[in-house]
């Protein structure tokens, strides 16, 4: 009688796990929501010798890569990089000549996301393009293609009170787009160690502004990053006692 | 901002001298006359009324049997004279405190807050570890924590934009 009730309790058990075991791998594997294929305008960051890099990137059905990069003041010829992969609604690339592997999530609204070589870790972030890549050098108006993103006014966000109380330090950065009038738009969060610094970020970025151009089309892409330091003030009567 | 920082703290200190008498009384019920004093010097003190809390605190201080009850004493006359602004007296009634009983994180607490009125941050921030060690969960140590931080750290934001 025990030995039978513990059997069908276990049976139950095995069923339930059963059930349940499909539904929580479907939950782990996040569904793309971002097309890739296309022309981006993108700004690579992070690299210390490199600084930021604007370039355009071909992302192509038949699953191959191209990069074309603004190089004083023309577009360079496009170089392929690796096929591109996707996986879990991450797409993956790598550029052999520097290294990079890039990383991007796929379940964002735009292209972008993190690289990093075996020492370096950096981030990109696109717009998308309408132009169509060509294989040699394009004589296409790079100024109007990609617009020089000079920043016109730059908020700094408020340390937040309470962190202050809490003595809480962080970093965050922050990827976006700008219109054609210099406004920031649809920002978003690539790095954010702590909630506490969202709102500031978001009302700083709100309040900056950038020089205007005159495609009213184009939105160009943009990432800022932020640090949060609190320094103990040299002030403290103790310390001179 | 520095007269909501003084309620705020005033009313620590009410926990502060209720929670030690509730102690006292629960210890002391069989006790004669001078919890009293302390109990009504602990209730002047809550309502602001910090030189008569002192006095009466003083007077229940003199006939104080225990040791707790002379420690949470002194702590409350030292929180008194925090609030009334005078912090080297204060720091004097806690370390008095803390000389009979160790652990009274009450007295370190209200120290830390004297040194915090001298800008002296190091050492309130050293007598706030030791209070927190003693009791952790107790509110009033975040609170003059956040105060303390509020006045010695200095904030900044480093931007880079990239582009």
């Amino acid at each position: 009688m025990t030995a039978s009730r513990f059997v069908l309790v276990a049976a139950a058990c095995l069923a339930c796990v059963c059930a349940a075991a499909p539904a929580a791998a479907r939950k782990s594997h996040a569904v793309p929501s971002l097309d890739p294929i296309g022309t981006w305008n993108c700004v690579v960051y992070g690299h210390p010798a490199f600084g930021d890099e604007r370039l355009l990137l071909s992302v192509l059905a038949d699953r191959s890569t191209k990069v074309a990069r603004l190089l004083d003041g023309e577009i360079s010829a496009w170089v392929p990089l690796t096929h591109w992969e996707i996986e879990d609604a991450t797409l993956t690339f790598t550029d052999s000549r520097s290294g990079r592997d890039y990383h991007a999530d796929l379940t964002r609204t735009t292209l972008g996301g993190s690289w990093r070589t075996p020492t370096l870790l950096g981030g990109w972030w696109c717009s998308p393009t309408d132009f169509v890549a060509a294989p040699t050098v394009e004589q296409a108006k790079p100024e109007t293609l990609m617009p020089p993103l000079l920043p016109w006014l730059t908020a700094t966000p408020v340390y937040p009170i309470k962190a202050i109380r809490d003595a809480k330090q962080g970093r965050a950065v922050s990827c976006f787009f700008v219109d054609s009038e210099g406004y920031v738009v649809q920002p978003e969060f690539v790095e954010l160690s702590d909630e506490i610094f969202r709102t500031p970020i978001l009302n700083a970025l709100a309040r900056s502004r950038y020089e205007a151009w005159p495609d009213e089309r184009m939105l160009r892409p943009g990432c800022r990053s932020f640090i949060f330091r609190l320094d103990p003030l040299t002030g403290d009567a103790s310390t001179a006692q | 901002m520095a007269r909501t920082q003084l309620i705020g703290l005033a009313l620590g200190f009410v926990a502060s001298a209720a929670a030690a008498q509730v102690q006292d009384r629960a210890q002391s019920r069989m006790v004669l006359g001078g919890n009293e004093f302390l109990a009504a010097g602990a209730e002047e003190i809550r309502v602001g009324q910090y030189d008569e809390g002192i006095r009466l605190t003083t007077l229940g201080l003199m006939q104080a049997p225990t040791t707790a009850e002379r420690a949470a004493a002194l702590s409350n006359i030292c929180a008194a004279y925090a609030a009334k602004g005078d912090p080297d007296k204060a720091i004097d009634y806690c370390t008095q405190s803390i000389t009979i009983w160790e652990g009274n994180w009450r007295a370190y607490s209200n120290r830390s807050y004297a040194f915090y009125l001298k800008g002296l941050y190091k050492k309130a921030h050293e007598d706030l570890e030791i209070a927190a060690s003693i009791n952790p969960e107790a509110r009033q140590i975040a609170k003059i924590r956040g105060m303390i931080n509020e006045r010695s750290l200095q904030p900044s934001v480093i931007m880079e934009d990239h582009r």
